[in-house]
């Protein structure tokens, strides 16, 4: 097997730290190999809080992850989330010199440049320029621009930055390991290359990756990146609602939250109690489940409503647009009722979702927990099958924060 | 659509050429969901890169039939506006010639109107600042308040050595800031509100040069550190001795707003005023805001706004069906490269001298020591205790996550006050 062909995603979640091993197939699909995991210590809302901790994590888990695929790793892709990250949609513009009308590559180069050219926070990096659409001389929508006749180009982008220095810090935790770093991949942008087919993009569709510390969205229309966002709140949130509300210890809540939780609406749940029994340091107790319902629908619904307010202040009725609806992935898809809970608050068709056109460990793929570690290695195969040698990228894209996607 | 978005939709800043587009670009990125934002440029450049929404073109041309073309789009914009506040930096054509243009306009549709504009660098040149001068007196004559960030006064955050693009950087981040700080000001809900004429009666002292300090901390010492750093922003600090808040020995009138969690205390609120009180000494009048209902672990934010010179009486009230000549008289077709706009009217704005009756009544003049101490400018109220302890569990010592002023970290049923069960113990 060629050594290239083999992708490597990891991601440091607030509650595992996860790596993917995957091989790249000849028709454009990934084959999982295997994962390697383990809890995630010195995380908290998806940024690094302890860098020690989390570099012997994540040891832990690429020396799981080779020992179950039999790869020796020496490269990773890498997700990055946090609350830290911000969007923003902004057109470049090119006018072509007088001499030529003929759009060259370098000129679409130029576009992104122009587009990127406001005034960050100084302490902020650009992290991901995504394209939208191009449009020369007021043709809207072409496709490649490259070779056609025109005097002046236009280019949308979706353009995503963070501070810096927390990006640093991720990497930080993966170069005292002596790994490389291929790039750095927006979780929900990782997400979405899985969970979503290029008709769902096409017809619009809006992702939610629900974690432990972070829900990260995207949002896609005509098969573009329209909006993304990051908010640090999770299923910690939910957990630690429910151990503050019925004073249990948080491992505890966590329990009663997998076991029992649901989002749905609690005029609508059972009457009853749920009976928790007796453990070292805790006294068991019964729970109305009434209350358990009312903590998580109050939290889960606050998260959703931030969401569709955060696409709504866009003033572009983009969820309107949505023909393909919402599909929610991340850990806490898998919590009861929430899909009738996103219905309720988007008012669109909402799927729990998990990575997909994936082949190998059925287990791994299955579980939507995975589907941004999958996600980094469909990331990784496609930049590589996009982009024919690693010095043109370089002369291309640049730096590290600097690569683009379609 | 809450109350308190409807207000912050109606409070419009408006950013003129290409420092005013920086500035909003800026404010658009950090704040996100902010409404309200509005840029107006010549270079089509600028405003094509721009990341704010609303964008209005100024034509090429003659600066007077370019007006006119955008006159109608802008009166759009802006109806419905309590607060239109500008922002923008003098010397360059277009917002030396538009600015002036635009507040006669909002004038004439009797909104609240503000400025806070940059003056040139030295190095741009005389004719610059010339164009700047003339316009500024034209903003002081027009507008209910001028806030003034000159350039050259930032030397103290910029050194001579500075790279020239750095130089620029932090120019539009004051600018940034003390539009932020207006803002803040205009929206102050209390429980100690600086109100619009206070605003005014600061604002609008002609040929006074504003001060403007900001400074934003968290946890044990938030006080000391936030207060440290607005007397340390380089238009404080400036002195000819460069020491922290050197610059407030200049100044007769302050403003100082405090924006915080609901812990804020009186005594914080009482050691920043003594701390102002020192360094400006007995005669400079101080107006106190707080805004201190922010979840707990909200940082404290300190804005200071400060004038030299005497105050302005009151509001200026216009009439719309009077001023409007005015506009056009503003806009009249002349040469491009006159230095500024040819005089809006022989007689001034009209100008009722009745306070708003929304409005505190403004003292009409720079108080003495004995007015000061008899009747004392600050308003203060009782503050209430809050006795529900909210609490964050295993997020008590991390970064809150602050989504629209509360803690998202605090369970969402005890924010919304829902009452649980009590689990049975056996």
């Amino acid at each position: 097997m060629a050594s290239d062909q083999i992708f490597v995603g990891l991601e440091i979640g607030t509650t595992k730290i996860c790596v993917i091993v995957s091989e790249g197939r000849s028709d454009g699909t990934i084959s999982i190999l295997g994962v390697g995991e383990t809890p995630s210590r010195g995380v908290r809302k998806g940024e690094i809080v302890d860098l020690n901790t989390v570099t012997e994590c994540i040891r832990e888990a690429l020396l799981d992850a080779e020992e179950k695929t039999n790869v020796e790793i020496g490269n990773v892709w890498v997700a990055i989330t946090g609350s830290h990250l911000r969007s923003f949609n902004n057109r470049g513009t090119f006018i072509l010199p007088e001499d030529r009308d003929l759009i060259l590559p370098e000129d679409l180069q130029t576009v992104e440049t122009n587009a990127k050219e406001v005034s960050l926070p100084a302490a902020n990096s650009f992290l991901h320029t995504i394209i939208q659409s191009y449009h020369v001389d007021g043709n809207r929508n072409v496709l490649s621009p490259v070779d056609m006749v025109g005097s002046r180009l236009e280019a949308d982008f979706h353009i995503i930055h963070g501070v810096k220095t927390r990006i640093q810090n991720t990497l930080r935790c993966i170069e005292a390991l002596n790994l490389g770093i291929e790039d750095v991949v927006l979780s929900s942008l990782a997400s979405a290359l899985v969970v979503l087919t290029q008709q769902q993009k096409d017809l619009g569709s809006l992702v939610i990756d629900m974690g432990g510390g972070t829900t990260d969205y995207l949002l896609y229309l005509d098969g573009a990146v329209r909006h993304s966002g990051v908010l640090a709140l999770g299923g910690d949130h939910i957990t630690n609602d429910i151990s503050l509300g019925l004073r249990l210890p948080i491992a505890r809540a966590e329990l009663l939250k997998i076991q029992e939780g649901s989002a749905s609406d609690p005029e609508l749940s059972e009457d009853g109690l749920i009976s928790l029994k007796n453990d070292p340091g805790f006294h068991g107790c019964e729970i109305d489940r009434k209350s358990l319902d009312t903590i998580i629908h109050l939290r889960v619904r606050e998260i959703f409503e931030l969401i569709r307010d955060d696409i709504e202040s866009t003033g572009e009725g983009m969820l309107g647009m949505l023909g393909a609806g919402v599909m929610i992935t991340g850990g806490c898809a898998k919590l009861r009722g929430i899909a009738t809970l996103a219905e309720d608050v988007f008012e669109l068709p909402v799927q729990l979702t998990r990575a997909k056109e994936v082949g190998g460990a059925t287990q791994t793929f299955e579980n939507p927990q995975f589907s941004t570690a999958i996600g980094l290695t469909k990331y990784a195969m496609a930049v590589s099958a996009n982009i024919p040698d690693e010095s043109f990228l370089q002369r291309v894209f640049g730096g590290l924060f600097r690569r683009r996607q379609r | 659509m809450s109350t308190e978005t409807k207000e912050t939709m109606r409070r419009i800043l408006v950013g003129v050429g290409n420092a005013g587009v920086a500035v909003l670009d800026r404010i658009a990125i950090e704040h996100p969901g902010m409404k309200g934002l509005l840029v107006i440029n010549n270079d089509e450049d600028s405003l094509a890169a721009s990341i704010v929404k609303r964008r209005i073109a100024f034509p090429l041309g003659d600066l007077g039939e370019a007006f006119l073309a955008i006159e109608e789009e802008f009166g759009l914009a802006i109806s419905g506006a309590v607060s239109v506040t500008f922002c923008g930096g003098l010397g360059g054509e277009c917002s030396s010639f538009l600015l002036p243009s635009l507040v006669a306009r909002t004038k004439a549709a009797g909104v609240t109107t503000l400025a806070c504009v940059g003056m040139p660098f030295g190095f741009e040149g005389r004719q610059r600042r010339d164009l700047a001068t003339a316009a500024l007196e034209k903003l002081h004559e027009l507008c209910d308040g001028v806030a003034i960030i000159d350039n050259d006064r930032l030397s103290g955050g910029a050194p001579s050595t500075a790279a020239i693009r750095e130089a620029f950087q932090i120019a539009d981040q004051t600018l940034q800031n003390a539009l932020m700080a207006l803002q803040g000001m205009l929206s102050s809900s209390g429980p100690v509100k600086i109100t619009r004429a206070d605003l005014v009666s600061v604002l609008g002292i002609s040929g006074a040069m504003t001060h403007f300090g900001y400074g934003q901390a968290e946890g044990g010492n938030r006080l000391h550190e936030a207060l440290e750093m607005a007397l340390k922003s380089p238009l404080l600090a400036h002195s000819e001795k460069g020491t922290k808040g050197g610059a407030l020995k200049e100044v007769s009138t302050l403003l100082l707003l405090l924006q915080g969690a609901q812990d804020l205390s009186f005594a914080e609120v009482q050691r920043t005023v003594s701390e102002l009180e020192s360094l400006a000494g007995e005669e400079c009048r101080i107006k106190v805001g707080v805004h201190a209902d922010r979840s707990p672990g909200a940082p404290l934010e300190i804005f200071i706004l400060a004038s030299s010179g005497v105050e302005r009486p009151a509001l200026k009230h216009s009439e719309p069906a009077v001023s409007r000549p005015l506009v056009r008289e503003a806009v009249a077709p002349r040469p491009v490269l006159q230095p500024i706009v040819p005089p809006l009217s022989p007689e001034p704005m009209p100008v009722a001298e009745k306070p708003n009756k929304a409005a505190e009544p403004p003292s009409s003049s720079r108080p003495s020591k004995a007015v000061k101490n008899s009747a004392n400018p600050v308003k203060q109220t009782q503050g209430v205790l809050d006795l529900d302890t909210y609490q964050r569990g295993r997020f008590d010592k991390s970064e809150p996550t602050i989504v629209a002023g509360e803690d998202l970290d605090t369970p969402t049923f005890m924010r919304k006050g829902i009452k649980l069960g009590s689990p049975s113990r056996r």
